[in-house]
């Protein structure tokens, strides 16, 4: 099997093809600190892809509570435990990744969720860690915890999907990296659905074969953001073109939170999928938990978090996310403001790194009455 | 000299094949080895027409082909759970139909929930029958796949099988373009132009997504594992049933067509062929089967020794009403589909091959 180099392990991997990475690759960051749940990138991405007859349990964008939640019911428990121990050496993965622990009979180590696990999208909603007693909401750090993770395909690099397919009715484009899947060429047999560990790819059961998340080509294209990116109310997204840790691009948002503050992580990375959306980890769930789910970087990625205050171009990025519709190709940070341009280098967007605030006098004496609001 | 070329390159990518087929063995089951024939008898009247249970079986020949698990290219079955399959052939020197049959105690005729698989069929015959069409054809050895499909004939049989095959009463309140009112039911809500948008895989053209069916079996050409290509142009007939814990399925198709991408079998010759089969039940699908190796179809010359008698049809038997109104229909529109498309045909199939 040829072996490809996967950054994110530190180390060469095995993968049934061999490397071809893509002339750029998509990818995108999200904050899961500030995401709330409200489920509108769910929403915005269903009213946009999956409003169809066979579509209706289809769901490309989720958001699911963490610890208990998952869609489909425990996608990554379910693996994590198939995969047996899963050990870090530093920054060097030294367990197997799903390719490396595939059984004889198969390119990929997976399973294939039952119809009943597709049929509660939410599940564990809100569900904290543990029980809530009486007082415990007094304590700071709380003893309970829960986030919410939304997640999309992650058009990774080294796709499960892919690998999988008998047809090569999946492919990954070579001019921005985003993983289709060919509805010609599909009939159904949803190996990619057994590997994928992210379970992002879908059965239809009305077309009897599968489709999955599209990263909304169209609209990457001509220069914008994917729906779930641009429709997020708690702008915790952002979307950007990511490069190999040696020619990163300090300018581009994704690379300068991936590659230089590394304060966005990849979810599961032990996976091997070298998967393209990262996350900023919840800063107040216990260590053991997030390193099991983004890696050995949390620690690091946790305290460059709480110290954004001081660090005045990670704030600008940070306030670039959910700041424009437009694809975001390169930022910088001067005069206290947060500037994005396209392509071309035209600014497209500019954010102060401070909101201005006016303070009035407490008492207007023009009309003689005490102000309620001052700011 | 191109030919010859075409012909070397052929045999030595079945060198190569064959050193695969030697090699598949799995769970301790060896490949099957068979020197099987198998007789595709003469009848001058009364060819039994798309029905496995017709008494005109009877009396054909009939071969029991070992079959075993998929094990060159993964995935590959681990658990086989078909082990033979008993293979008939009649031909009326116009027509040729096969009967296939296995055991298999589950009928699984849908794929709409997420775990649902179907019971298949498939038998191969390469275009050029001096080759064998090993693992489903190399590059320059092209084959014709007849794909018969369980959730297909349930299409068929009881009309298009929407998700409420698998949940009653199922439906949302809004479906974009869709007419009618709820419960909406595919393709009959569906048909507005802007509705088929929202059902990609139709929208596609892709046959397994078609809510409309003429036949339940695909008929497919392949250079090679994973090549099995839709043919643009259908020919192929058919009809499974199952009963006591057993599927007959019947293929037929003329014996010999105006495209060169169809195999072409003519009376007095013979041909390659090889069949496959898939339980819904044991996850199989795709690559998952068992399958036969290659043996050789001896298609009788009309009257010659080996026609048969065809035992009259029970009176009672009704089902010769419809059936017979199927064929001739069935007929009339592989003449006109074969007349219409004659001319691209050639050019159209070697742009398939080449995706």
């Amino acid at each position: 099997m040829p072996k490809v180099f996967n950054w994110q392990l530190n180390r060469e991997m095995e993968y049934p093809y061999p490397g071809a990475l893509p002339k750029r690759q998509f990818a995108a960051v999200f904050d899961l600190n500030k995401c709330i749940a409200c489920q509108t990138c769910t929403f915005a991405c269903k009213n946009s892809w999956t409003v169809g007859r066979g579509q209706e349990y289809m769901f490309w964008n989720n958001v699911e509570t963490k610890p208990y939640g998952g869609f489909p019911i425990a996608w990554d428990a379910r693996l994590l435990q198939m995969l047996g121990p899963q050990t870090w050496a530093g920054d060097t993965y030294t367990g197997k990744t799903i390719f490396e622990a595939a059984p004889a009979d198969r390119a990929v180590l997976g399973f294939l969720p039952e119809e009943m696990d597709w049929v509660h999208p939410n599940i564990g909603e809100d569900e904290t860690s543990g029980i809530v007693e009486r007082g415990m909401h007094l304590t700071i750090p709380h003893k309970v915890w829960n986030f919410y993770l939304p997640r999309i395909c992650n058009h990774c690099s080294f796709p499960a999907c892919l690998a999988a397919c008998p047809r090569k009715a999946i492919y990954k484009r070579p001019e921005d990296g985003i993983v289709l899947l060919d509805q010609e060429r599909c009939r159904g047999y949803r190996e990619c659905v057994r590997a994928c560990p992210y379970k992002k790819v879908m059965y239809n059961g009305l077309t009897r074969i599968s489709e999955k998340c599209i990263a909304c080509f169209p609209l990457i294209e001509q220069g914008r953001q994917t729906q779930c990116i641009i429709n997020c109310i708690g702008k915790i997204r952002v979307a950007g073109w990511i490069h190999q840790p040696a020619d990163a691009d300090l300018e581009s948002p994704v690379d300068f939170m991936v590659h230089e503050r590394k304060v966005a992580l990849p979810l599961y990375p032990q996976f091997g999928l070298m998967m393209n959306v990262y996350y900023i980890p919840p800063v107040h769930v216990p260590l053991p938990y997030l390193r099991q789910m983004f890696g050995p970087g949390v620690e690091r990625a946790i305290e460059t978090y709480r110290a954004v205050e001081d660090d005045e171009q990670l704030l600008g990025v940070f306030l670039l996310l959910g700041s424009t519709d437009k694809w975001i190709d390169k930022f910088r940070v001067r005069d206290g403001q947060a500037f994005g341009y396209d392509s071309k280098g035209a600014e497209i967007v500019r954010v102060p790194l401070k909101e201005p605030t006016y303070v009035r006098p407490f008492f207007d004496a023009s009309r003689n009455v005490y102000r309620h609001n001052i700011t | 000299m191109k030919t010859r070329g075409k012909q070397a390159a052929a045999a030595g990518g079945l060198a190569v094949v064959g050193t695969l087929a030697g090699l598949m063995t799995w769970g301790g089951v060896a490949f099957a080895q068979t020197q099987s024939q198998l007789t595709s008898a003469y009848v001058a009247t009364g060819l039994p027409r798309l029905d496995p249970a017709s008494p005109a079986w009877a009396n054909a020949p009939e071969i029991e082909v070992p079959l075993t698990a998929q094990a060159a290219v993964l995935p590959i079955l681990g658990t086989p759970s078909v082990p033979s399959m008993r293979v008939k052939s009649l031909h009326d020197g116009q027509w040729i139909t096969f009967r296939l049959e296995w055991s298999d105690d589950t009928k699984d005729m849908q794929a709409t929930a997420q775990d649902d698989f179907r019971d298949a069929a498939a038998i191969q015959l390469p275009l050029d029958h001096s080759l064998p069409g090993v693992c489903m054809g190399v590059r320059g050895q092209t084959v014709n796949l007849w794909h018969w499909k369980a959730d297909w004939q349930n299409d068929i049989d009881n009309g298009f099988q929407d998700i409420t095959a698998a949940f009653p009463n199922f439906w949302k309140d809004y479906y974009p373009f869709a007419v009618g009112d709820p419960p909406f039911r595919a393709p009959t809500d569906f048909t507005d132009p802007d509705a088929r948008r929202f059902i990609v895989g139709w929208q596609a053209g892709n046959a397994f997504s078609d809510p409309v069916r003429v036949t339940p079996v695909e008929e497919m050409i392949a250079e090679g594992f994973g090549t099995g290509t839709h043919r643009e142009e259908q020919g192929v007939l058919g009809r499974g049933v199952w009963a006591d814990g057993k599927w007959a399925v019947v293929f037929e198709r003329p014996l010999v067509t105006s495209s060169e991408m169809q195999s072409q079998l003519r009376p007095g010759g013979t041909a390659m062929m090889a069949v496959a089969a898939w339980n819904g039940a044991n996850g199989e699908v795709g690559s998952r089967k068992q399958i036969s190796s290659d043996f050789r179809l001896s298609i009788a010359a009309p009257a010659g020794a080996s026609a048969v008698t065809i035992p009259p049809a029970p009176r009672q038997n009704m089902y010769w009403v419809p059936v017979t109104v199927a064929v001739v229909f069935g007929a009339l529109t592989i003449a006109a589909a074969l007349a219409g498309h004659l001319a691209g045909a050639f050019r159209r199939q070697r742009a398939d091959t080449a995706r």
